[in-house]
């Protein structure tokens, strides 16, 4: 990481991703909770190919944002009503 | 007694608390440091892999080439996943069409499926080129086949793309992953051997080239879509259990 304004994009995703991962626990919602972990999962992505690692950007970006949300929004679907 | 357990209630979720603020703060340290650090991999790897496996991609390198086991180990991890739930759930029937999506998005997304299918099938044959592999196109193929079912409802989703061909194409991919390992073992160099086992090497940079490593990453992309998707389907093609 070279200059300043690279530095302060890594600090403001880093915070981003702190608030993200706090709402997705403190959100009351299940439909709620799953698109905040999606935003989560695009700004981990983010993060990773600032740091060079566009491999695992590209693998985090598909899993997280958009396969993992297709499976919890299928069982929270078929789970509804049961539990709290 | 009630209030003694309130208090060690209290305890215990201040101590949770300051562990997971140091938590939180270390790994913020941890990545602000590696940020700052010059780029000191194994140079060992960087410096070789094109003339060990002729990829230039390092990291498509290490997965197929110098890890392949590790490889191997990841696929059947999808494969037990997808034999279990198979095993737990029933076979997907989907007798109740679900509301399906307006004409307009429909004919869009008609229009976009084809460029959709694009991109993860150049990331799949590229994978010894570009960044991505068999792993990330395979889980973006997973994604269209629940596009495809979510746009265009299940009947017509399950016609075009019918569930024995996923099955199929699990199975077939886990065998054929095995039996690319075994040709290192018939010419005496070692199982998933590579450009040892003498297949052509093709020159660093095109399209045919580093031995076995687009063949594997091909399979690979076949059994990570065919495994993540059959097991949405698994899921959507059952219905909700009563209380």
């Amino acid at each position: 990481m070279n200059s300043l304004g690279e530095y302060i994009a890594l600090i403001i995703i880093l915070a981003c991703l702190v608030l993200s991962a706090l709402s997705a626990v403190l959100i009351r919602g299940q439909i709620t909770t799953i698109i905040v972990l999606s935003v989560f999962s695009v700004l981990c992505a983010v993060l990773f190919a600032m740091l060079q690692a566009v491999d695992v950007a590209m693998a985090e970006a598909v899993i997280g944002a958009g396969f993992l949300t297709a499976l919890f929004v299928t069982a929270a679907d078929k789970t509804r009503g049961q539990g709290s | 007694m009630n209030q003694s357990y309130d208090t060690s209630k209290k305890i215990r979720h201040l101590l949770a608390g300051i562990f997971t603020l140091s938590l939180g703060a270390s790994l913020i340290w941890l990545i602000l440091e590696a940020t700052g650090m010059p780029l000191t991999p194994d140079l060992g790897y960087v410096m070789n892999s094109v003339g060990d496996t002729g990829s230039i991609n390092v990291v498509t390198a290490i997965l197929m080439d110098y890890r392949g086991f590790d490889t191997l180990g990841e696929a059947s991890v999808i494969f037990t996943s997808v034999a279990v739930t198979a095993a737990i759930l029933a076979e997907p029937v989907f007798t109740l069409e679900r509301p399906i999506l307006s004409i307009i998005t429909r004919r869009a997304i008609a229009y976009l499926v084809p460029v959709f299918f694009m991109f993860p099938l150049y990331v799949i044959t590229h994978g010894h080129l570009s960044p991505g592999g068999g792993f990330q196109g395979g889980v973006s193929l997973a994604v269209l086949v629940i596009l495809t079912h979510v746009v265009f409802g299940h009947n017509l989703a399950m016609k075009k793309i019918p569930f024995s061909l996923l099955t199929m194409g699990e199975y077939w991919a886990a065998l054929s992953f095995g039996i690319l390992g075994l040709l290192g073992i018939f010419t005496g160099v070692g199982f998933l051997a590579n450009l040892a086992t003498g297949v052509p090497r093709g020159i660093p940079g095109q399209l045919l080239s580093g031995g076995l490593i687009p063949v594997l990453n091909l399979i690979v992309g076949i059994k990570v879509a065919a495994g993540l998707s059959s097991l949405y389907i698994t899921l959507e093609g059952n219905p909700r259990r009563k209380k």
